[in-house]
């Protein structure tokens, strides 16, 4: 789902840095306020190694196939460490795996990176609306939320931002098939990633639930 | 008149070309010529190996990157064939897209014998159009699959050791 060097306007790359540039700021302010924020970069670290990683990871949905993204995941946990975590493995994947691209690297981090915040906005609404539920149940349930609508976000911006540019030349309404096609394909991997988010959070709330308190 | 004579003709021809089924072309002339052309093919698969089918490919000649020269589609197994005109020199560009995902491939092509070369710094030969080498969008295409993964492991060693010196600093 990243979005590669060429395929897109100069305009919507360079408002792409400008707005992951922002984010950027935004976060790293919200990380400083914290008593201590050198305590989450193990954390954030072993994150961003799963997300570098994860995007190599194919699932088949026919007749596409979609790999993991886990950014909704990495909002959930990570909190606003999530944004520079992503910024940082998104960089690596440009470079490394060829996935994304250099140009494209603050469209694809603020595509993936504001839907992790707002996941991790949506995992803290356990703390209001949850209140109701039984702790384990609110805890999994708005970590699944979190982590299927933050991919599902992304899904919904990449949607948006590869079918206004396509380029003269290219058939439109097979182009435009194409990718709602490979858009509707990443419904099943919501579920996959909101039961994987459920799973780790739910995992880390028995063994260590300090870590779920950022 | 003409028209009476030429279709008595046509009749005429026709009703020998009945007769001599087994020749139908025989006062036709044929002139087979041949003129050798470097094609260009473009292959294009995603990284996983498998190929990109019917993606939508746009050529642009050097003279006008704006106006597509050529539309069309890769095949089935995400390969495309086209020759460039030689008659303009530079770099060619294929843009090969499908599903939002693709790239584009800037194939250089140097001038046809006794033509200035344009914005071409690699040298080129007599004769005919030359396509020179293979470009590749992405960076991990150029490094094998061993050293591809040293790098890939080195960065995630890389996360790891942050994690682990962050870790200890916290004792």
């Amino acid at each position: 789902m990243h979005i590669p060097d060429g395929l897109i306007p100069a305009q919507v790359c360079a408002a792409g840095y400008a707005i992951a540039g922002l984010t950027t700021w935004y976060s790293l302010r919200q990380m400083n306020r914290k008593p201590d924020p050198t305590a989450e970069i193990p954390k954030a670290s072993l994150l961003t190694a799963a997300f570098f990683v994860a995007s190599s990871i194919y699932i088949p949905v026919p007749p596409v196939s979609v790999h993991l993204i886990l950014n909704g995941l990495l909002g959930v946990v990570l909190g606003y460490f999530a944004f520079p975590a992503i910024l940082i493995g998104l960089f690596f994947q440009a470079l490394m795996i060829g996935h994304g691209g250099l140009t494209t690297l603050g469209v694809n981090a603020a595509m993936m990176g504001i839907p992790a915040l707002v996941a991790y906005h949506l995992f803290n609404l356990r703390q209001t609306l949850g209140r109701a539920l039984p702790d384990r149940v609110a805890l999994g349930g708005f970590a699944f939320l979190g982590g299927a609508l933050g991919l599902g976000l992304s899904t919904l911006i990449f949607l948006v931002l590869v079918i206004t540019t396509i380029p003269a030349g290219f058939d439109v309404d097979t182009e435009r098939s194409i990718i709602l096609a490979l858009s509707l394909a990443h419904i099943p991997l919501m579920l996959i990633e909101g039961s994987f988010t459920t799973l780790l959070v739910l995992f880390l709330h028995r063994v260590k639930p300090e870590l779920l308190e950022g | 008149m003409t028209y009476q004579k030429s279709t008595r003709l046509a009749a005429g021809l026709a009703a020998g070309a009945t007769l001599a089924w087994a020749l139908p072309t025989l006062a036709h002339g044929i002139v087979l010529g041949y003129e050798p052309v470097n094609s260009v093919e473009i292959q294009a698969h995603y990284d996983t190996g498998e190929p990109m089918a019917a993606a939508q490919v746009v050529v642009y000649a050097p003279d006008d990157p704006n106006e597509p020269w050529m539309q069309s589609t890769t095949d089935a197994e995400g390969l495309f064939t086209f020759t460039p005109d030689a008659s303009q020199p530079g770099n060619w560009e294929v843009m090969i897209r499908q599903a939002g995902h693709g790239g584009i491939v800037t194939v250089p092509v140097a001038a046809a014998n006794g033509e200035e070369v344009v914005s071409e710094d690699s040298g080129a030969d007599n004769g005919t159009a030359v396509i020179q080498g293979q470009t590749d969008t992405t960076s991990s295409e150029n490094l094998s699959s061993v050293q591809q993964g040293i790098a890939i492991g080195a960065v995630i060693w890389g996360f790891i050791g942050t994690a682990l010196f962050f870790a200890r600093g916290k004792r």
